[in-house]
């Protein structure tokens, strides 16, 4: 009969790795959220890197990749999960000088997870060597400017240099998550997933 | 910041798919002609969609109050200069254009936003995206608006946890990989319980879809899209 269709169900191993970057999706849009004071007149810590290392190297570039782009879609869909509670495409585009940043996080998921499984079926994070995931890492914060820098020319007129010059402030900070990455991966702590 | 309003606005009564083309055919239109005439047809055109979904541009421009003033400081950035005169006004205005252009992208996604709920932009992504890859993009969507709330209270709640342990006295690099570690390894935790629960209920590529209506209204619109979005071809 035509109205009958049968279930066509969604394998155990898709499921899991599609719950995985459901669930990352929303780590990162909660770390955006979260910011570590820091003293005098330094910018506050903030996490959001972490999402896109996790994404990166948990999930691999496939489901990396889908991690972010949800996170992305959710948010031009009106969810407040970009910083500070915003949302909507022109966030995207442009965020506070940052838009070009948010498709940096979702190539650098990628790149992340095509240097440390290269294949788009994720192995174990145990399964990987510690010097391949902090090349993974290195290169995701490479990709993040090498896509924002432009943007950010793109969207205000600035020249590429002065572009670069007003985000080179933040390059000791994503230097300092980029290390505490590295120190995670090399103490172990995701070798469980 | 601006959320999804329930109303009966014109705006409101679209089908989301020709709103979403509209709102990336504008993105494209605004960027494709860097001309004060150009930025002037794009601002009353996303004036336009404000009016369609009852939203007042003032209430926009206070919700992107943060975006607008760390924008606004590109133009004096462009204009400084390393030596006399110090200033050139022409770099600045050239900036200022720039920066002019990303106010009608933030208009009209805010008259989206406003207009549209989210659970309609999901099923549009579905039914846009064929095949497996928009079924894992819509459930997905509707997932993570779902345990996005929870997630962000475990993150909060590790964070009060290392407070509460005297955390503010360790060296920052530690809090923040106690704070990465120990959130990772709760929303692992929980998506393990979400793939069994899904399992359990039969997760499958084919169940059935909120219903859309593209009706008569929605054809100039998605046609103002397509025109937007080709619009960098135009010589002006």
């Amino acid at each position: 009969m035509a109205t009958e269709q049968s279930v066509d169900l969604v394998d155990d191993e898709t499921v899991g790795w599609f719950t995985k970057a459901v669930l990352i999706a929303a780590l990162t849009a909660a770390l955006a959220q979260i910011s570590i004071p820091l003293p005098g007149p330094l910018p506050p810590f903030s996490l959001q890197p972490f999402g896109m290392f996790f994404a990166g190297l948990v999930l691999g570039p496939l489901w990396g990749g889908v991690a972010l782009l949800l996170y992305l879609l959710v948010g031009i869909a009106g969810v407040p999960v970009f910083s500070n509670g915003s949302a909507g495409l022109g966030y995207v585009i442009a965020g506070e000088g940052t838009g070009g940043f948010l498709i940096g996080f979702l190539v650098g998921a990628v790149v992340a997870g095509a240097i440390a499984h290269r294949s788009t079926t994720p192995r174990p994070v145990a399964d990987l060597s510690v010097p391949v995931q902090v090349a993974a890492l290195v290169a995701s914060v490479a990709v993040v400017y090498a896509i924002g820098v432009p943007w950010l020319s793109m969207v205000t007129g600035l020249s590429l240099v002065r572009a670069a010059t007003v985000n080179a402030p933040f390059v000791p900070l994503d230097l300092v998550k980029l290390g505490i990455a590295i120190a995670i991966v090399e103490g172990g702590y995701l070798s469980g997933r | 910041m601006l959320s999804y309003r329930p109303g009966s606005t014109f705006a409101h009564r679209l089908d989301p798919r020709s709103k979403l083309l509209v709102q990336f055919g504008l993105a494209i239109a605004a960027v494709a002609h860097p001309t004060p005439l150009w930025l002037v047809g794009t601002t009353a055109f996303a004036l336009g969609t404000l009016a369609a979904a009852r939203l007042s541009p003032l209430a926009v421009l206070r919700s992107y109050r943060v975006v607008l003033a760390v924008l606004a400081l590109a133009p004096l950035i462009a204009g400084i200069a390393l030596g006399p005169p110090w200033f050139r006004v022409e770099p600045a205005l050239r900036s200022a254009l720039y920066v002019g252009r990303i106010l009608p992208v933030l208009f009209v996604s805010a008259a989206y936003l406003t207009s549209t709920p989210v659970r309609d932009t999901r099923a549009a992504v579905q039914r846009l995206i064929p095949g497996k890859p928009g079924q894992i993009l819509g459930v997905g969507m509707a997932l993570v608006v779902r345990l996005f709330p929870l997630v962000l209270a475990d993150v909060r709640e590790v964070r009060d946890a290392i407070h509460a342990r005297g955390g503010e006295t360790r060296p920052l690099w530690e809090r923040a990989r106690l704070l990465a570690v120990r959130s990772l390894e709760r929303t692992l935790d929980r998506s393990d319980r979400l793939s069994v629960a899904l399992r359990a209920r039969c997760f499958a590529w084919n169940p059935t879809l909120p219903p859309l209506s593209f009706e008569r209204r929605d054809y100039p619109v998605l046609a103002v899209g397509v025109a937007l979005a080709l619009s960098p071809l135009i010589p002006v």
